[in-house]
């Protein structure tokens, strides 16, 4: 299983589509940064085969207001958790 | 566990780096190992020995000298990435002329080989980019 | 090139690193970062594997120059690959038909991936670095 890392908003660039494409059945996304764009809920649409593998973290959400506008299907973590993540993947691929 | 960083951000102009700071924190909370920190494209600038940002905004660069005082984190910046900016210790500023250096221990010049070695090396490696 | 054969019938490349290269030549350094650390890798002996993806496929593309100030860019580079042992080439095949070029466009014969074995490829490697 391979933790991968956005870090861009899924609005403005294409990249949520390469690390998508690139994602295995098992593999997890954490959106981190300008990723966590991702975590509204109008781009929920774009994560619906992620359900229970789709992470957000939650000082960058916190830090940019949209931690109280967060879609339900992303999992929010903070920095312990995001190294949890990283302990359960076999290995991290990020993508910006 | 054994973990190495990749930052590729520059500092104060992505994320990247304070993102990779916050992480390196929290590895070494949690009691792994943080080996090596490696600066590449403009995350070399990470280095920069003049470095002087306002009081009121965390100070990257002493940040990561913290990290190696504290945890013997080796700050590792790839040499081809920072001659072209700029990054230069004592030895390389001597060797092409230069009238002072730009980066000083506990950071260290050095070759790519060591992101592969550390990357292969290490049971994690996670890149920060901007 | 390590091939093996999946339950599939998919052929999936195995490897020690894998570099994907999603930027073109010229517009920043990714692409001659990216490949210079494809470089040294191989020089260590490790067993490298080139993903071009997204505009990172024009690195392959014929007919590439020097920019108007002597930028050398990366064609030069392309070329050296076979002598670093670097064999397994890559392209992803979405990144091709999405700017109308094929494997015809390119320098160099190239393996197209697509679907499903994209992800089986970053699962093969032992480390993945994105560029």
């Amino acid at each position: 299983m391979i933790l991968h890392l956005l870090n861009r908003s899924p609005a403005t660039a294409g990249t949520v589509d390469d690390a998508l494409a690139a994602m295995g059945p098992d593999d997890r996304l954490l959106l981190i940064e300008d990723g966590v764009l991702g975590a509204l809920p109008a781009q929920a649409s774009l994560f619906t085969g992620l359900a229970g593998r789709l992470f957000a973290l939650r000082e960058d959400l916190a830090a940019r207001g949209l931690l109280e506008r967060c879609a339900e299907q992303a999992n929010i973590v903070d920095v312990e958790g995001f190294v949890t993540l990283t302990e359960e993947a076999d290995k991290t691929v990020s993508w910006f | 566990m054994r973990y190495a960083l990749l930052v590729q951000g520059g500092p104060y102009s992505s994320q990247a780096s304070h993102s990779a700071l916050r992480f390196a924190r929290a590895v070494v909370e949690r009691g792994h190992r943080l080996d090596t920190v490696f600066f590449y494209h403009d995350g070399v600038y990470n280095a920069a020995r003049l470095a002087a940002p306002p009081q009121d905004e965390p100070h990257l660069g002493d940040a990561w000298r913290m990290l190696h005082d504290e945890h013997g984190t080796e700050l590792l910046v790839c040499i081809a990435a920072g001659l072209r900016r700029g990054l230069l210790d004592e030895r390389e500023a001597a060797r092409h002329g230069k009238a002072g250096h730009s980066l000083e221990p506990p950071f260290e010049l050095t070759g790519l080989g060591q992101l592969v070695e550390a990357g292969l090396s290490h049971d994690r490696l996670i890149t920060f980019s901007p | 090139m390590n091939e093996t054969e999946i339950a599939t019938g998919e052929r999936v490349t195995e490897g020690d690193l894998l570099v994907i290269l999603r930027h073109s030549p010229h517009g920043s350094s990714w692409l001659r970062e990216g490949l210079d650390t494809a470089l040294v890798a191989a020089a260590f002996g490790q067993r490298v594997s080139l993903l071009f993806s997204g505009d990172g496929v024009l690195a392959l593309l014929d007919g590439q120059q020097a920019g108007a100030l002597g930028q050398k860019g990366t064609h030069g580079v392309i070329d050296m690959l076979a002598m670093y042992d670097i064999e397994t080439l890559l392209v992803d095949a979405h990144a091709l038909i999405s700017r109308g070029l094929s494997t015809e466009d390119l320098l160099l014969p190239v393996s197209v991936v697509e679907g499903a074995a994209l992800p089986k490829l970053l699962d093969q490697h032992r480390l993945v670095l994105n560029f």
